[in-house]
């Protein structure tokens, strides 16, 4: 790393101006796409971003007016009722029709015997079921989720509705006024099956799930950052 | 070090969607951030927006830097800024390299013993500059704290633009020599 006779072959000159910004924006993407790749550049990038910080006790603080910070939460978290933490408003639509609810046990008890055929009187052994319809207040999204007890096994069946283009579903598990667990991205082909979080075991039947709007991948944050697009109540068969 | 053990914890908090610590991470440092786009941009209405969308950056890259470590919280948070108001001065470019770029310094930080090794470096580099001639620190001082190119420069040190950028080579070598001691 000795510096070289040329100053435009060295790395380490190229990465501080590249720092610096100084190279000319066809350079800095050349420069981009090298970095991509080239681990030891990259490194020289944060040794000169880390030297040239030494710089930064310079600049004067300036307090930003009031205006910015109320703009930048409306920005990121829209208007008003934010402070109300997402898993609270979603009380304003947890009432379940019986129906709903009903229609729902028929299909979960469908589901839960059609691979073994088990009568209805074993399942004592089996551990006690639950269920629950996440739906969408106008039904457009409707998934049907049941949790077997003694497997800790939450099964997921979609039955109307899918992921938006380039988006994708994701469950969620809210335990009273905890923040909501991810249980994870729904499959694309509307079934699957999720180990439910020891910590959620023994809360299930007061449970809440929800399925947000996500970019691929899920929510980058750890909470659900798109639109809530169905949820409902985890009840006891 | 007690405050950047704060705005760490403020940002590996921010990093798990928790808006109370993200809000308090503006309080802590929003004044610095705002002082950074000020000076590149010397406008405060243009400033302020910049503001919001590196806090925006910060907001949605924290779990990156957590993730990733390497550079000190607030050298990181300086650079999005820095950034993101050099991006709106030369406003015809794409938005979207910067965030690559501020995706790479959280994935590939350097290790631990680089840090310390540059962090001492950071604290010499007042020294190394006070030792370059006259014109030549204004010059990486223009570069940094006020984003100028080098045909700003040029202008500003009435140079020729080769000559401002052989300085500018000169001086970052000698800059690196002296801070490599």
């Amino acid at each position: 790393m000795s510096p070289t006779a040329d100053p435009a072959k060295d790395d380490s000159l190229l990465a501080a101006e590249y720092v610096l910004r100084l190279l000319r924006p066809r350079e800095e993407r050349a420069f981009e796409r090298r970095l991509l790749e080239d681990h030891r550049l990259a490194q020289q990038v944060a040794g000169w971003t880390a030297r040239f910080s030494g710089m930064n006790a310079e600049i004067a603080e300036i307090t930003p007016p009031r205006s910015a910070k109320k703009g930048l939460q409306t920005r990121l978290f829209g208007k008003v009722e934010e402070a109300v933490p997402l898993w609270r408003r979603l009380g304003l639509w947890q009432g379940l029709s019986f129906a709903s609810v009903a229609l729902a046990a028929f299909f979960a008890m469908q589901i839960v015997q059609m691979p073994g055929q088990t009568p209805p009187q074993a399942q004592d052994d089996r551990g006690a079921l639950f269920l629950s319809e996440v739906a969408a207040e106008d039904q457009s999204l409707r998934v049907l989720a049941v949790y077997d007890s003694a497997a800790g096994r939450l099964q997921i069946t979609r039955t109307a509705g899918a992921a938006a283009p380039g988006r994708v579903l994701e469950l969620w598990a809210i335990a009273g006024e905890n923040a909501p667990v991810s249980l994870g991205v729904l499959p694309e082909t509307g079934k699957g099956g999720v180990i439910l979080p020891e910590g959620l075991r023994a809360q299930v039947a007061g449970l809440t799930l929800a399925i947000s709007d996500e970019p691929p991948g899920g929510s980058p944050t750890g909470a659900p950052t798109g639109a809530v697009l169905a949820v409902g109540q985890v009840t006891r068969l | 070090m007690d405050q950047t053990d704060e705005i760490e914890s403020l940002l590996s908090r921010t990093a798990l969607g928790d808006r109370q610590a993200f809000s308090q991470l503006y309080d802590r440092t929003s004044g610095k951030l705002f002082g950074v786009a000020m000076r590149v941009l010397r406008d405060k209405s243009t400033a302020e927006d910049v503001l919001q969308e590196s806090y925006i950056k910060i907001w949605r890259y924290a779990e990156r830097f957590a993730a990733g470590g390497g550079v000190s919280p607030m050298g990181w948070m300086v650079t999005i800024a820095r950034n993101t108001a050099i991006d709106r001065l030369r406003a015809g470019r794409d938005a979207d390299d910067i965030d690559e770029m501020s995706d790479r310094l959280a994935d590939r930080g350097p290790t631990p013993e680089q840090v310390a090794e540059a962090a001492g470096e950071a604290g010499r580099i007042s020294t190394c500059l006070s030792q370059l001639d006259d014109p030549r620190d204004k010059a990486v001082r223009g570069a940094y704290l006020e984003g100028l190119s080098y045909a700003e420069l040029a202008e500003k040190f009435s140079v020729p633009l080769n000559t401002v950028r052989t300085w500018l080579r000169r001086s970052l070598i000698s800059l690196r020599e002296c801070m490599d001691q």
